[in-house]
């Protein structure tokens, strides 16, 4: 092996041998060499970032995390620690790791829009990684640790410039967004030269298994096999997941988890309640009108339009309505229209939502304590703000289209003034709220790592609370099939990838 | 490090560089810097490049330096330095900027009258790094008599008792060299390296069998397909590999000098 040396020292030597330069300091000689027998690193293994960063405390389950990244893993991985366990911190302490060492002179960060800030604050000031936000202007050439949002970085020419750069490490979150390789997304990252390469993500499967393989072939192509191999074994039904040891254990190698039980932290306990509703008599009607239609008319005859209507129904009828309202447009003979309107008319004269009144009760039960709510439907989060108002009660609505100064304001005034925050779905990545522990899941979505996301807002480190869980639900609807569904893909989640903290509780199905 | 150690650290440091201190407890240091300080840590190129052009009276800034804010009991505004903190670390690089070369003469104690003999070496500091997912370093202090050609190991720590100085004592007189300092530098060098040779280098195969066992998974992946039909990202990926597990050996001369001694 070639030996590179340096020959700075000598040239240096030289010019002060031949007095062309004065001589050094003894004190600062010394002061000089034991900086370096302190900096020295011994040993091939071990972490070495500790020591550099006293004001931190990491926990266990991180520090183990990012040693066997580092030294099992050779620095490729998917980190896909639950929702709240400090997946940002383990990521940290690898990039800086690398950096002590030498081995990472360049990183590139590529993270949803929403969470830019709060990443270049946590690696400027818990690991005092120089970072900066990647702007239009920059030229990457000056910039070492750089983040940037993946919705630009994938845009010429953007992505020219970054493919120019040569990135030691590249460090992805919230990648589940990768699962589906047809994306612009996916083929981005996969033309990417990923040295270390971490993958952020709590949720590497949300509906199928096909996702994980995804996620791995962008870090380590062939760790699973190739497409074909992969599905010949796998596939047999997209939900029936054989071989699961086999399957775990090359999982295993290339991916870091951790539950909350495996942390050794004390853990304030999820109680989960899935409450099952029977709709009011006029609500039923509404309902089941709504749900003949695919049979009075062709426009409503697509599955996913009747399945919109029906969710949204069991949701609000202002909900429904926008839907109902715009489809009507397209109805063309007279009887598909009449039947139309009379549901229009039916929805307009409900007085009572099942779903609202039991959510009312439960936040008076919560004697004052903060709730959350989430709701599916920017209409229906409308419509609870204002039947709450009714109540005397105070909410704030959230969604992620929030700029981040109005996320943190709304944030500020659920703390401090409002006894409940309604959130969308958007709303649910990247707001911590460990001052709440009551949530209410007002609407169920289709994919279990949602809800998962959304109980990862209140329960993660620094809940002091156990944490109420409502899931709210309509008897026979569409609502019952989400329910078995969110199951059955609980039940893949967990034989692949492991277990999975309480969300759906005593409907618990056997798989 | 301690915070005590890296108070006494920077008290030495500042001092050595002859920026007044003008405050100071255990916890935290005030000092005055010097034009030629600022100039060094305080990343303000155009306020010096202004005041060249203006020629007004230099301002050079005041630093105030929290070396513990947990024991630090009064009010005071400042930078928190702890180990890993930005500003130690380029204290240490200006450090290491100031500390490279020195020319030192042991301290004649004997009687007046007698004359001592000073014999000169060469000592240098070397690092050197091994490297390839992973890295190891190792120091070799290593010192060579300029008369004799004996060479010494753990040379920093035989002279860090003695008694040296920047310039020589009365009545004290030294020999000339028989080797000429940079062919010293050269024998120190080759010492280095049967020293790397010598090495045990199996983090260097094992690196390799690492590499080998990823290329055989990419290869798999893409098994049945024709390399001219091989997409770009399997030549990136290849690239990655081979870069991820490079194996490197390093040598970087920390710092080193000329010594007159007479105690070795």
């Amino acid at each position: 092996m070639q030996i590179e040396w340096s020959s700075e020292w000598k040239e240096g030597f030289m010019e002060r041998l031949e007095d062309r330069k004065a001589w050094d300091s003894w004190m600062l000689y010394n002061m000089c060499y034991d900086v370096e027998k302190s900096k020295l690193i011994t040993d091939f293994h071990g972490l070495q970032s500790p020591k550099y960063l006293p004001e931190l405390t990491p926990f266990p389950h991180q520090l183990e995390a990012a040693e066997t990244v580092i030294e099992r893993m050779n620095g490729k991985a998917i980190l896909a620690d639950e929702v709240g366990l400090g997946k940002t911190i383990q990521a940290g302490l690898i990039l800086k790791e690398y950096l002590i060492r030498g081995l990472v002179k360049k990183a590139l960060i590529l993270v949803p829009a929403s969470l830019i800030n709060q990443w270049v604050e946590e690696l400027n000031q818990k690991f005092h990684i120089p970072t900066i936000q990647y702007k239009k202007a920059y030229d990457l050439n000056y910039c070492n640790i750089v983040i940037a949002s993946m919705d630009m970085a994938k845009r010429s020419p953007h992505k020219e410039n970054i493919y120019a750069q040569d990135f030691d490490l590249i460090i992805i979150d919230e990648a589940h967004k990768l699962k589906n390789p047809k994306t612009k997304n996916y083929e981005f990252v996969q033309n990417l030269k990923k040295k270390f390469c971490l993958l952020l993500t709590a949720t590497p499967i949300q509906n199928d298994v096909f996702e994980l393989f995804n996620l791995i072939s962008l870090l380590k192509p062939g760790h699973l096999g190739n497409f074909e191999t992969f599905q010949s074994v796998f596939s047999a039904s997209k939900h029936n997941v054989e071989e699961d040891e086999f399957l775990k254990e090359l999982i295993n190698q290339v991916m870091v988890r951790n539950s909350r039980h495996d942390t050794g932290i004390e853990w304030t306990n999820r109680r989960v309640k899935t409450i099952p509703l029977e709709f009011s008599e006029k609500e039923k009607e509404v309902y089941d009108m709504i749900s003949e239609l695919k049979h009075v008319s062709p426009v409503f005859s697509g599955a996913f339009s009747m399945i919109t209507l029906q969710k949204e129904i069991c949701s609000s009828k202002h909900a429904a309505f926008l839907t109902l309202n715009e489809m009507r447009q397209k109805c063309t003979r007279p009887e598909e229209i009449s039947f139309t309107d009379e549901i229009i008319q039916k929805l307009a004269e409900l007085d009572v939502n099942t779903k609202a009144e039991k959510a009312y009760e439960i936040i008076q039960q919560a004697n004052g304590e903060k709730v959350i709510i989430f709701t599916e439907y920017r209409a229906s989060q409308a419509y609870l703000q204002n039947f709450l108002y009714e109540k005397g009660i105070v909410s704030v609505p959230f969604n992620g289209q929030f700029s981040k100064s109005k996320r943190e304001w709304m944030k500020q005034l659920f703390k401090e003034k409002a006894q409940v925050l309604i959130a969308t779905e958007s709303g649910s990545e990247g707001i911590n709220l460990q001052f709440c522990h009551h949530v209410i899941n007002y609407d169920l979505p289709w994919n279990p790592m949602k809800l998962e996301q959304r109980i990862g807002r209140v329960h993660r480190l620094g809940q002091e609370h156990d944490v109420n869980i409502y899931n709210l639900a309509i008897k026979h609807t569409i609502e019952d099939h989400i329910l078995e569904l969110l199951n059955v893909k609980i039940g893949v989640f967990e034989k692949v990838v492991g277990e999975l903290d309480d969300i759906l509780s005593e409907y618990k199905l056997s798989i | 490090m301690y915070p005590q150690q890296i108070h006494q650290y920077i008290r030495r440091f500042f001092k050595e560089n002859n920026c007044e201190i003008i405050r100071e407890n255990d916890h935290f240091i005030n000092v005055q810097l010097t034009v030629e300080m600022d100039k060094r840590i305080m990343n303000r190129p155009f306020y010096w490049k202004y005041l060249e052009s203006t020629g007004d009276e230099p301002n050079p800034a005041q630093l105030t330096l929290i070396t513990d804010k947990n024991r630090l009991q009064e009010a005071i505004a400042g930078e928190v330095v702890h180990y890993g903190s930005p500003r130690l670390n380029q204290l240490f690089q200006v450090t290491k900027e100031l500390g490279s070369f020195v020319q030192m003469y042991e301290r004649a104690t004997t009687q007046s009258g007698t004359q001592t003999i000073l014999t000169p070496w060469v000592g240098v500091n070397y690092k050197i790094t091994y490297s390839s997912d992973r890295t190891q370093e190792t120091l070799y202090s290593l010192g060579i008599n300029l008369m004799t050609g004996a060479i010494i190991n753990g040379f920093q720590e035989s002279i860090s008792g003695l008694n040296l100085e920047s310039s020589i004592s009365p009545n004290t007189f030294h020999l000339p060299y028989t080797i000429k300092p940079l062919r010293a530098l050269e024998r120190l060098d080759a010492v280095i390296e049967n020293q790397i040779q010598h090495d045990d280098h199996t983090w260097a195969e094992e690196a390799k069998e690492r590499l080998r066992k990823d290329l055989l998974v990419l290869e798999y992946f893409y098994r049945g397909i024709e390399d001219e039909d091989r997409p770009e990202c399997y030549e990136s990926e290849k690239k990655a590999m081979e870069e991820q597990y490079e194996t490197r050996i390093k040598v970087e001369i920390i710092n080193g000098g000329l010594f007159y001694l007479k105690s070795i």
